[in-house]
Protein backbone atom coordinates (compact mmCIF):
# COMPACT_ATOMS: atom_id res chain seq x y z
CA UNK A 1 0.00 0.00 0.00
CA UNK A 2 1.36 3.45 -0.92
CA UNK A 3 2.15 5.40 1.82
CA UNK A 4 -0.06 7.93 2.66
CA UNK A 5 1.08 11.34 2.96
CA UNK A 6 -1.48 13.43 4.80
CA UNK A 7 -3.33 11.64 7.66
CA UNK A 8 -6.12 12.98 10.36
CA UNK A 9 -6.36 11.46 13.30
CA UNK A 10 -8.95 13.07 16.03
CA UNK A 11 -9.16 12.96 19.90
CA UNK A 12 -12.12 14.46 21.68
CA UNK A 13 -11.00 17.99 21.63
CA UNK A 14 -9.69 18.22 18.29
CA UNK A 15 -7.65 16.99 15.09
CA UNK A 16 -4.08 15.41 15.15
CA UNK A 17 -2.68 16.05 11.23
CA UNK A 18 0.32 13.46 10.71
CA UNK A 19 2.20 14.95 7.68
CA UNK A 20 4.61 13.10 5.15
CA UNK A 21 8.20 13.98 6.04
CA UNK A 22 10.00 14.19 2.50
CA UNK A 23 6.49 15.84 0.20
CA UNK A 24 7.14 18.77 -1.65
CA UNK A 25 5.74 21.36 0.60
CA UNK A 26 3.17 22.61 -2.15
CA UNK A 27 2.06 19.08 -2.88
CA UNK A 28 1.79 18.48 0.51
CA UNK A 29 -0.77 21.42 1.05
CA UNK A 30 -2.49 19.88 -2.11
CA UNK A 31 -2.99 16.32 -0.32
CA UNK A 32 -4.43 18.33 3.17
CA UNK A 33 -6.89 20.34 1.02
CA UNK A 34 -7.75 17.31 -0.74
CA UNK A 35 -8.25 15.46 2.60
CA UNK A 36 -10.11 18.02 4.46
CA UNK A 37 -12.17 18.99 1.23
CA UNK A 38 -13.47 15.14 1.74
CA UNK A 39 -14.33 15.25 4.98
CA UNK A 40 -16.00 18.47 5.40
CA UNK A 41 -19.49 17.27 5.81
CA UNK A 42 -18.07 14.63 8.23
CA UNK A 43 -16.37 17.25 10.63
CA UNK A 44 -19.06 19.52 10.56
CA UNK A 45 -19.06 22.85 12.05
CA UNK A 46 -17.37 22.23 15.03
CA UNK A 47 -14.82 24.40 17.00
CA UNK A 48 -11.37 22.65 17.47
CA UNK A 49 -7.81 22.71 18.21
CA UNK A 50 -5.36 21.80 15.80
CA UNK A 51 -1.88 19.76 16.13
CA UNK A 52 0.08 19.03 13.39
CA UNK A 53 3.10 15.92 13.44
CA UNK A 54 5.56 14.23 11.24
CA UNK A 55 7.13 17.02 9.54
CA UNK A 56 8.65 20.44 11.14
CA UNK A 57 6.87 23.71 9.99
CA UNK A 58 7.70 27.25 10.04
CA UNK A 59 5.61 29.98 11.64
CA UNK A 60 4.58 30.33 7.67
CA UNK A 61 4.19 27.26 6.62
CA UNK A 62 1.93 26.18 9.72
CA UNK A 63 -0.27 29.18 8.64
CA UNK A 64 -0.81 28.56 4.86
CA UNK A 65 -1.60 24.74 6.33
CA UNK A 66 -4.45 26.04 8.70
CA UNK A 67 -5.87 28.48 6.00
CA UNK A 68 -6.55 25.49 3.52
CA UNK A 69 -7.80 23.56 5.94
CA UNK A 70 -10.50 25.94 7.34
CA UNK A 71 -10.65 27.06 3.45
CA UNK A 72 -11.94 23.76 2.74
CA UNK A 73 -14.08 22.92 5.12
CA UNK A 74 -16.45 24.57 7.87
CA UNK A 75 -14.09 23.65 10.85
CA UNK A 76 -13.46 26.29 13.02
CA UNK A 77 -9.80 25.83 14.06
CA UNK A 78 -9.33 27.82 17.35
CA UNK A 79 -6.07 27.00 18.51
CA UNK A 80 -3.00 25.45 17.23
CA UNK A 81 -0.95 23.29 19.90
CA UNK A 82 2.25 21.66 19.81
CA UNK A 83 3.04 18.77 19.72
CA UNK A 84 4.19 17.27 23.41
CA UNK A 85 3.29 14.91 25.71
CA UNK A 86 0.52 17.14 27.28
CA UNK A 87 -0.96 17.47 24.04
CA UNK A 88 -4.35 16.02 24.68
CA UNK A 89 -4.53 18.47 27.45
CA UNK A 90 -3.45 21.11 26.16
CA UNK A 91 -6.53 20.76 23.24
CA UNK A 92 -9.17 20.42 26.01
CA UNK A 93 -8.23 23.04 27.59
CA UNK A 94 -8.00 25.65 24.95
CA UNK A 95 -11.50 24.47 23.32
CA UNK A 96 -13.58 24.86 26.89
CA UNK A 97 -11.54 27.93 27.83
CA UNK A 98 -13.26 29.24 24.26
CA UNK A 99 -16.59 27.56 24.56
CA UNK A 100 -16.43 28.50 28.08
CA UNK A 101 -16.71 32.37 27.53
CA UNK A 102 -19.14 31.70 24.68
CA UNK A 103 -21.24 30.05 26.80
CA UNK A 104 -21.38 32.79 29.08
CA UNK A 105 -22.38 35.38 26.74
CA UNK A 106 -25.35 33.43 25.90
CA UNK A 107 -26.10 32.81 30.01
CA UNK A 108 -26.97 37.13 29.51
CA UNK A 109 -28.93 36.33 26.31
CA UNK A 110 -32.69 35.26 26.77
CA UNK A 111 -35.74 33.51 24.52
CA UNK A 112 -39.40 34.02 25.06
CA UNK A 113 -41.41 31.34 24.47
CA UNK A 114 -45.41 32.18 24.55
CA UNK A 115 -48.27 29.69 26.03
CA UNK A 116 -48.73 26.65 28.01
CA UNK A 117 -46.02 23.83 27.92
CA UNK A 118 -48.38 21.00 28.53
CA UNK A 119 -47.22 17.16 29.90
CA UNK A 120 -44.57 15.72 27.47
CA UNK A 121 -43.68 19.05 25.42
CA UNK A 122 -39.58 20.05 26.49
CA UNK A 123 -38.49 23.33 26.04
CA UNK A 124 -34.95 23.49 25.63
CA UNK A 125 -32.69 26.42 24.96
CA UNK A 126 -28.98 27.19 25.30
CA UNK A 127 -29.83 30.86 26.87
CA UNK A 128 -32.29 31.41 29.26
CA UNK A 129 -35.85 31.02 29.10
CA UNK A 130 -38.51 33.59 30.03
CA UNK A 131 -42.27 31.82 29.46
CA UNK A 132 -45.43 34.20 29.07
CA UNK A 133 -47.74 30.88 30.48
CA UNK A 134 -47.96 28.01 32.54
CA UNK A 135 -45.33 24.63 32.69
CA UNK A 136 -48.04 21.95 33.43
CA UNK A 137 -47.03 18.90 34.90
CA UNK A 138 -44.87 16.26 32.73
CA UNK A 139 -43.37 19.35 30.74
CA UNK A 140 -39.93 19.95 31.11
CA UNK A 141 -37.69 23.47 30.62
CA UNK A 142 -34.26 22.98 30.55
CA UNK A 143 -31.56 25.55 29.79
CA UNK A 144 -28.14 26.52 29.90
CA UNK A 145 -29.43 29.57 32.06
CA UNK A 146 -31.97 30.47 33.93
CA UNK A 147 -35.48 29.85 33.74
CA UNK A 148 -38.57 32.98 34.67
CA UNK A 149 -41.66 31.87 34.26
CA UNK A 150 -44.70 33.70 34.08
CA UNK A 151 -47.27 31.69 35.32
CA UNK A 152 -47.38 28.86 37.48
CA UNK A 153 -44.90 26.66 36.99
CA UNK A 154 -46.30 22.87 37.87
CA UNK A 155 -43.49 21.01 35.99
CA UNK A 156 -39.78 20.06 36.15
CA UNK A 157 -36.97 22.86 35.33
CA UNK A 158 -33.23 21.95 34.61
CA UNK A 159 -31.48 25.00 34.76
CA UNK A 160 -27.79 25.55 34.50
CA UNK A 161 -27.96 22.37 32.23
CA UNK A 162 -24.31 23.11 31.64
CA UNK A 163 -23.44 22.51 35.19
CA UNK A 164 -23.36 25.96 36.65
CA UNK A 165 -25.19 26.31 40.10
CA UNK A 166 -25.34 29.92 39.80
CA UNK A 167 -28.39 29.82 37.86
CA UNK A 168 -32.39 29.79 39.04
CA UNK A 169 -35.85 29.74 38.76
CA UNK A 170 -38.48 32.10 39.25
CA UNK A 171 -42.20 31.62 39.01
CA UNK A 172 -45.83 33.51 39.62
CA UNK A 173 -46.52 30.42 41.03
CA UNK A 174 -43.91 28.02 42.27
CA UNK A 175 -45.46 24.76 42.19
CA UNK A 176 -42.15 22.06 40.22
CA UNK A 177 -42.06 18.49 40.33
CA UNK A 178 -38.43 18.71 40.75
CA UNK A 179 -36.11 21.33 39.80
CA UNK A 180 -32.94 20.62 38.75
CA UNK A 181 -30.17 23.51 39.07
CA UNK A 182 -26.52 22.49 37.59
CA UNK A 183 -25.60 18.86 39.66
CA UNK A 184 -28.00 19.79 42.41
CA UNK A 185 -31.51 17.96 42.49
CA UNK A 186 -34.75 18.96 44.22
CA UNK A 187 -38.15 17.25 44.01
CA UNK A 188 -41.30 17.76 45.00
CA UNK A 189 -42.33 16.60 49.14
CA UNK A 190 -44.42 13.76 49.07
CA UNK A 191 -47.11 14.92 51.00
CA UNK A 192 -50.36 15.66 49.51
CA UNK A 193 -50.31 19.59 49.72
CA UNK A 194 -53.68 21.18 50.47
CA UNK A 195 -54.66 23.25 48.39
CA UNK A 196 -53.22 26.98 48.45
CA UNK A 197 -55.09 29.70 48.51
CA UNK A 198 -54.81 32.22 45.69
CA UNK A 199 -53.56 35.15 48.01
CA UNK A 200 -51.10 32.70 49.54
CA UNK A 201 -49.46 32.31 46.07
CA UNK A 202 -46.52 34.42 45.91
CA UNK A 203 -44.07 34.89 42.99
CA UNK A 204 -41.13 32.59 44.41
CA UNK A 205 -37.50 32.03 42.74
CA UNK A 206 -35.47 29.03 43.49
CA UNK A 207 -31.46 28.80 44.22
CA UNK A 208 -28.61 26.88 44.72
CA UNK A 209 -26.90 27.42 48.24
CA UNK A 210 -24.53 25.44 49.87
CA UNK A 211 -25.20 22.20 47.58
CA UNK A 212 -29.35 22.68 48.56
CA UNK A 213 -31.88 24.02 46.63
CA UNK A 214 -34.18 26.89 48.63
CA UNK A 215 -37.55 28.24 47.04
CA UNK A 216 -37.89 31.26 48.70
CA UNK A 217 -40.46 34.19 47.70
CA UNK A 218 -39.27 37.28 45.81
CA UNK A 219 -38.06 39.78 47.75
CA UNK A 220 -35.06 42.57 47.13
CA UNK A 221 -32.69 40.39 49.77
CA UNK A 222 -32.73 37.33 47.50
CA UNK A 223 -32.53 39.07 44.16
CA UNK A 224 -29.28 40.83 45.69
CA UNK A 225 -27.62 37.64 46.25
CA UNK A 226 -28.55 36.62 42.46
CA UNK A 227 -25.20 36.99 40.30
CA UNK A 228 -25.93 37.10 36.91
CA UNK B 1 -70.93 23.40 5.77
CA UNK B 2 -69.98 20.31 7.59
CA UNK B 3 -67.87 20.60 10.90
CA UNK B 4 -65.65 17.24 11.74
CA UNK B 5 -65.58 16.83 15.63
CA UNK B 6 -63.07 14.75 17.49
CA UNK B 7 -64.06 13.26 20.80
CA UNK B 8 -60.96 12.25 22.80
CA UNK B 9 -59.04 11.65 26.17
CA UNK B 10 -55.48 10.54 26.17
CA UNK B 11 -56.88 8.37 29.16
CA UNK B 12 -58.93 5.51 29.00
CA UNK B 13 -62.08 4.89 30.75
CA UNK B 14 -63.28 8.41 31.28
CA UNK B 15 -66.60 8.32 28.87
CA UNK B 16 -65.24 9.29 25.29
CA UNK B 17 -67.79 6.51 24.27
CA UNK B 18 -70.39 7.60 26.33
CA UNK B 19 -69.91 11.57 25.17
CA UNK B 20 -70.24 10.60 21.12
CA UNK B 21 -72.72 8.48 21.86
CA UNK B 22 -74.87 11.11 23.76
CA UNK B 23 -73.35 13.97 21.48
CA UNK B 24 -74.92 12.45 18.50
CA UNK B 25 -78.17 11.76 19.30
CA UNK B 26 -78.55 15.28 21.10
CA UNK B 27 -77.06 16.80 17.56
CA UNK B 28 -79.95 14.48 15.94
CA UNK B 29 -82.58 15.51 18.09
CA UNK B 30 -81.43 18.99 17.20
CA UNK B 31 -82.49 17.73 13.42
CA UNK B 32 -79.00 18.00 12.39
CA UNK B 33 -77.78 15.40 10.06
CA UNK B 34 -75.03 13.62 11.93
CA UNK B 35 -72.45 10.21 11.67
CA UNK B 36 -70.64 9.08 14.45
CA UNK B 37 -67.48 7.02 13.39
CA UNK B 38 -66.22 4.49 15.73
CA UNK B 39 -61.81 4.56 15.17
CA UNK B 40 -61.30 2.06 17.88
CA UNK B 41 -60.99 -0.61 15.55
CA UNK B 42 -60.35 -4.15 16.95
CA UNK B 43 -62.33 -2.62 20.66
CA UNK B 44 -65.40 -1.35 19.29
CA UNK B 45 -68.23 -0.19 21.60
CA UNK B 46 -69.98 2.79 20.23
CA UNK B 47 -72.10 0.06 18.36
CA UNK B 48 -73.28 -1.24 21.85
CA UNK B 49 -73.59 1.66 23.41
CA UNK B 50 -76.37 2.94 21.01
CA UNK B 51 -77.56 -0.86 20.75
CA UNK B 52 -77.22 -1.24 17.09
CA UNK B 53 -74.55 -3.73 17.71
CA UNK B 54 -77.03 -6.46 15.70
CA UNK B 55 -77.03 -4.24 12.40
CA UNK B 56 -73.28 -4.05 11.89
CA UNK B 57 -72.85 -5.83 8.16
CA UNK B 58 -69.80 -3.80 7.04
CA UNK B 59 -67.12 -1.70 8.91
CA UNK B 60 -64.91 1.36 8.67
CA UNK B 61 -61.84 -0.78 7.10
CA UNK B 62 -64.30 -2.71 4.56
CA UNK B 63 -64.73 0.75 3.20
CA UNK B 64 -61.10 2.23 3.35
CA UNK B 65 -60.21 -1.23 1.93
CA UNK B 66 -63.29 -0.81 -0.62
CA UNK B 67 -65.17 -4.07 -0.02
CA UNK B 68 -68.02 -2.14 0.26
CA UNK B 69 -69.57 1.14 -0.43
CA UNK B 70 -69.94 3.76 2.28
CA UNK B 71 -73.62 3.43 2.21
CA UNK B 72 -73.90 -0.15 2.88
CA UNK B 73 -71.45 0.46 6.05
CA UNK B 74 -73.54 3.29 7.48
CA UNK B 75 -76.15 1.84 10.03
CA UNK B 76 -79.17 4.42 10.50
CA UNK B 77 -80.22 4.73 13.86
CA UNK B 78 -83.48 2.90 15.00
CA UNK B 79 -84.83 5.93 16.60
CA UNK B 80 -83.52 8.97 14.32
CA UNK B 81 -83.32 8.49 10.91
CA UNK B 82 -80.66 11.32 10.57
CA UNK B 83 -78.57 9.71 12.71
CA UNK B 84 -75.74 7.30 11.22
CA UNK B 85 -73.11 4.78 12.26
CA UNK B 86 -69.99 3.74 10.79
CA UNK B 87 -68.70 0.94 13.32
CA UNK B 88 -65.07 -0.37 13.44
CA UNK B 89 -64.00 -3.56 12.62
CA UNK B 90 -63.54 -6.01 15.85
CA UNK B 91 -61.04 -8.39 13.85
CA UNK B 92 -58.39 -5.99 12.96
CA UNK B 93 -56.33 -3.41 14.46
CA UNK B 94 -55.33 0.23 14.68
CA UNK B 95 -52.82 -0.10 11.54
CA UNK B 96 -55.44 -1.48 9.15
CA UNK B 97 -55.68 2.20 8.30
CA UNK B 98 -53.89 5.30 7.91
CA UNK B 99 -54.16 8.95 8.24
CA UNK B 100 -54.77 9.63 5.04
CA UNK B 101 -57.18 7.32 4.05
CA UNK B 102 -59.40 8.56 6.96
CA UNK B 103 -59.23 12.41 5.38
CA UNK B 104 -60.56 11.02 2.23
CA UNK B 105 -63.04 9.06 3.80
CA UNK B 106 -64.05 11.81 5.81
CA UNK B 107 -64.18 14.35 2.98
CA UNK B 108 -66.19 11.51 1.43
CA UNK B 109 -68.87 12.06 4.13
CA UNK B 110 -68.89 15.48 4.60
CA UNK B 111 -71.38 16.32 1.56
CA UNK B 112 -74.01 14.42 3.00
CA UNK B 113 -73.48 15.38 6.89
CA UNK B 114 -73.84 18.66 9.10
CA UNK B 115 -71.95 16.95 12.05
CA UNK B 116 -69.34 14.26 11.65
CA UNK B 117 -68.18 12.67 15.42
CA UNK B 118 -64.88 10.84 15.71
CA UNK B 119 -65.13 8.61 18.61
CA UNK B 120 -60.93 8.38 19.42
CA UNK B 121 -59.79 5.07 21.10
CA UNK B 122 -57.45 6.15 24.08
CA UNK B 123 -53.96 6.51 23.81
CA UNK B 124 -51.87 8.78 21.59
CA UNK B 125 -50.64 6.07 18.68
CA UNK B 126 -52.12 5.06 15.41
CA UNK B 127 -55.60 5.16 16.59
CA UNK B 128 -55.32 8.37 17.56
CA UNK B 129 -53.26 9.48 14.89
CA UNK B 130 -55.81 8.55 12.20
CA UNK B 131 -58.91 10.23 14.10
CA UNK B 132 -57.42 13.71 14.95
CA UNK B 133 -56.15 13.81 10.74
CA UNK B 134 -58.94 15.40 9.77
CA UNK B 135 -60.88 16.54 12.65
CA UNK B 136 -61.74 20.90 12.15
CA UNK B 137 -62.29 20.79 16.41
CA UNK B 138 -61.88 18.95 19.22
CA UNK B 139 -63.43 18.22 22.77
CA UNK B 140 -61.92 16.54 25.66
CA UNK B 141 -63.02 14.61 27.64
CA UNK B 142 -61.60 14.29 31.46
CA UNK B 143 -62.85 13.62 34.63
CA UNK B 144 -61.29 15.59 37.52
CA UNK B 145 -58.68 13.20 38.52
CA UNK B 146 -54.93 14.00 38.37
CA UNK B 147 -54.53 11.35 35.91
CA UNK B 148 -57.14 12.08 33.55
CA UNK B 149 -55.58 15.20 33.73
CA UNK B 150 -52.44 14.70 33.07
CA UNK B 151 -53.37 12.96 29.76
CA UNK B 152 -55.98 15.37 28.29
CA UNK B 153 -53.06 17.89 29.25
CA UNK B 154 -50.70 15.69 26.72
CA UNK B 155 -53.51 15.55 23.75
CA UNK B 156 -54.03 19.16 24.10
CA UNK B 157 -50.64 19.61 23.40
CA UNK B 158 -50.71 16.85 20.80
CA UNK B 159 -53.75 18.42 18.73
CA UNK B 160 -52.03 21.82 18.97
CA UNK B 161 -49.14 20.80 17.12
CA UNK B 162 -51.23 19.29 14.86
CA UNK B 163 -53.05 22.36 13.90
CA UNK B 164 -56.29 21.55 15.55
CA UNK B 165 -56.65 24.63 17.96
CA UNK B 166 -60.71 24.75 18.46
CA UNK B 167 -60.40 22.56 21.73
CA UNK B 168 -63.20 22.20 24.25
CA UNK B 169 -63.47 20.39 27.18
CA UNK B 170 -65.64 18.37 28.90
CA UNK B 171 -65.49 17.53 32.66
CA UNK B 172 -67.37 14.20 33.37
CA UNK B 173 -68.63 12.18 36.25
CA UNK B 174 -68.52 15.18 38.07
CA UNK B 175 -69.19 14.56 42.01
CA UNK B 176 -70.88 17.49 43.47
CA UNK B 177 -70.61 16.73 47.19
CA UNK B 178 -67.44 15.87 47.01
CA UNK B 179 -66.52 18.92 45.36
CA UNK B 180 -68.04 20.59 48.15
CA UNK B 181 -66.37 18.51 50.83
CA UNK B 182 -62.89 19.68 49.31
CA UNK B 183 -62.20 15.60 47.76
CA UNK B 184 -62.56 16.44 44.19
CA UNK B 185 -61.25 18.69 41.71
CA UNK B 186 -64.02 21.26 41.19
CA UNK B 187 -64.92 22.21 37.45
CA UNK B 188 -62.46 25.60 38.09
CA UNK B 189 -59.34 23.47 39.15
CA UNK B 190 -59.77 21.50 36.30
CA UNK B 191 -59.89 24.60 33.76
CA UNK B 192 -57.38 26.17 35.77
CA UNK B 193 -54.82 23.30 34.79
CA UNK B 194 -55.58 22.85 31.58
CA UNK B 195 -56.50 26.83 30.10
CA UNK B 196 -59.12 25.57 27.31
CA UNK B 197 -62.84 26.62 27.20
CA UNK B 198 -64.95 24.59 28.89
CA UNK B 199 -68.19 23.09 26.52
CA UNK B 200 -69.64 21.30 29.22
CA UNK B 201 -69.75 19.34 32.70
CA UNK B 202 -71.54 15.94 33.00
CA UNK B 203 -72.55 14.82 36.81
CA UNK B 204 -71.95 11.18 37.93
CA UNK B 205 -75.33 9.88 37.49
CA UNK B 206 -76.46 6.40 37.84
CA UNK B 207 -78.98 6.99 34.83
CA UNK B 208 -75.87 7.35 32.30
CA UNK B 209 -74.90 3.78 33.91
CA UNK B 210 -77.98 2.52 33.06
CA UNK B 211 -78.76 3.45 29.42
CA UNK B 212 -75.14 2.73 28.48
CA UNK B 213 -76.23 -1.26 29.43
CA UNK B 214 -79.37 -0.81 27.78
CA UNK B 215 -78.25 0.66 24.48
CA UNK B 216 -80.37 4.08 24.91
CA UNK B 217 -78.47 7.41 24.72
CA UNK B 218 -80.03 9.37 27.33
CA UNK B 219 -79.20 13.10 25.26
CA UNK B 220 -82.43 15.33 25.91
CA UNK B 221 -84.51 13.69 28.47
CA UNK B 222 -84.96 14.75 31.85
CA UNK B 223 -82.02 13.14 33.70
CA UNK B 224 -79.18 15.84 35.25
CA UNK B 225 -76.78 13.77 32.85
CA UNK B 226 -78.91 13.70 29.78
CA UNK B 227 -80.01 17.59 29.97
CA UNK B 228 -76.08 18.52 30.52
CA UNK B 229 -75.48 16.61 27.49
CA UNK B 230 -78.23 18.71 25.91
CA UNK B 231 -76.41 21.67 27.04
CA UNK B 232 -73.44 20.58 25.36
CA UNK B 233 -75.28 20.00 21.93
CA UNK B 234 -76.72 23.22 21.79
CA UNK B 235 -72.88 24.67 23.06
CA UNK B 236 -72.11 22.90 19.72
CA UNK B 237 -74.30 24.43 17.55
CA UNK B 238 -73.12 28.15 19.04
CA UNK B 239 -75.93 29.04 21.53
CA UNK B 240 -75.24 30.14 25.13
CA UNK B 241 -76.03 27.92 27.45
CA UNK B 242 -75.75 28.74 30.93
CA UNK B 243 -73.83 26.27 32.99
CA UNK B 244 -76.54 24.36 35.09
CA UNK B 245 -76.86 23.67 38.51
CA UNK B 246 -75.13 19.81 38.87
CA UNK B 247 -75.83 19.33 42.58
CA UNK B 248 -78.06 16.29 43.75
CA UNK B 249 -79.50 16.79 46.77
CA UNK B 250 -79.08 13.83 48.57
CA UNK B 251 -79.20 15.08 52.38
CA UNK B 252 -80.83 13.77 55.28
CA UNK B 253 -83.77 15.99 54.56
CA UNK B 254 -84.05 15.28 51.25
CA UNK B 255 -84.37 11.52 51.95
CA UNK B 256 -87.22 12.80 54.60
CA UNK B 257 -88.63 14.42 52.07
CA UNK B 258 -88.67 11.43 49.93
CA UNK B 259 -90.19 9.09 52.19
CA UNK B 260 -93.28 11.76 52.51
CA UNK B 261 -93.55 11.81 49.16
Amino acid sequence: MEKQPVIIKNNKYGLIVILDQDLEFEALKEKVAEKFRASAKFFGETQIALCFQGRKLSPEEEAVLVETITGNCMLQVISIVDEDETREEAMKKAVEARTDREGLMDLQDGRFYKGTLRSGQVLESETSIIILGDVNPGARVISKGNVVVLGAMKGNAFVGAAGNESAFVAALSMDPMQIRIGDVIARSSDKVQKKKKKAEDVPKIAYVEDGNIYIEPITKEVLNDINL
Amino acid sequence: MSEVIVITSGKGGVGKTTSTANIGTGLAKLDKSVVMIDTDIGLRNLDVVMGLENRIVYNLVDVVEGNCRMKQALIKDKRYPNLSLLPSAQTRDKTAVNPEQMVKLIEELRTEFDYILLDCPAGIEQGFKNAIAAADRAIIVTTPEVSAIRDADRIIGLLEANEIHKIDLIVNRLRMDMVKRGDMMSIEDVIDILAIDLIGAVPDDESIVIATNQGEPLAGDSSLAGTAYMNICKRILGEEVPLMNLEVNNGFFAKIAKLFK
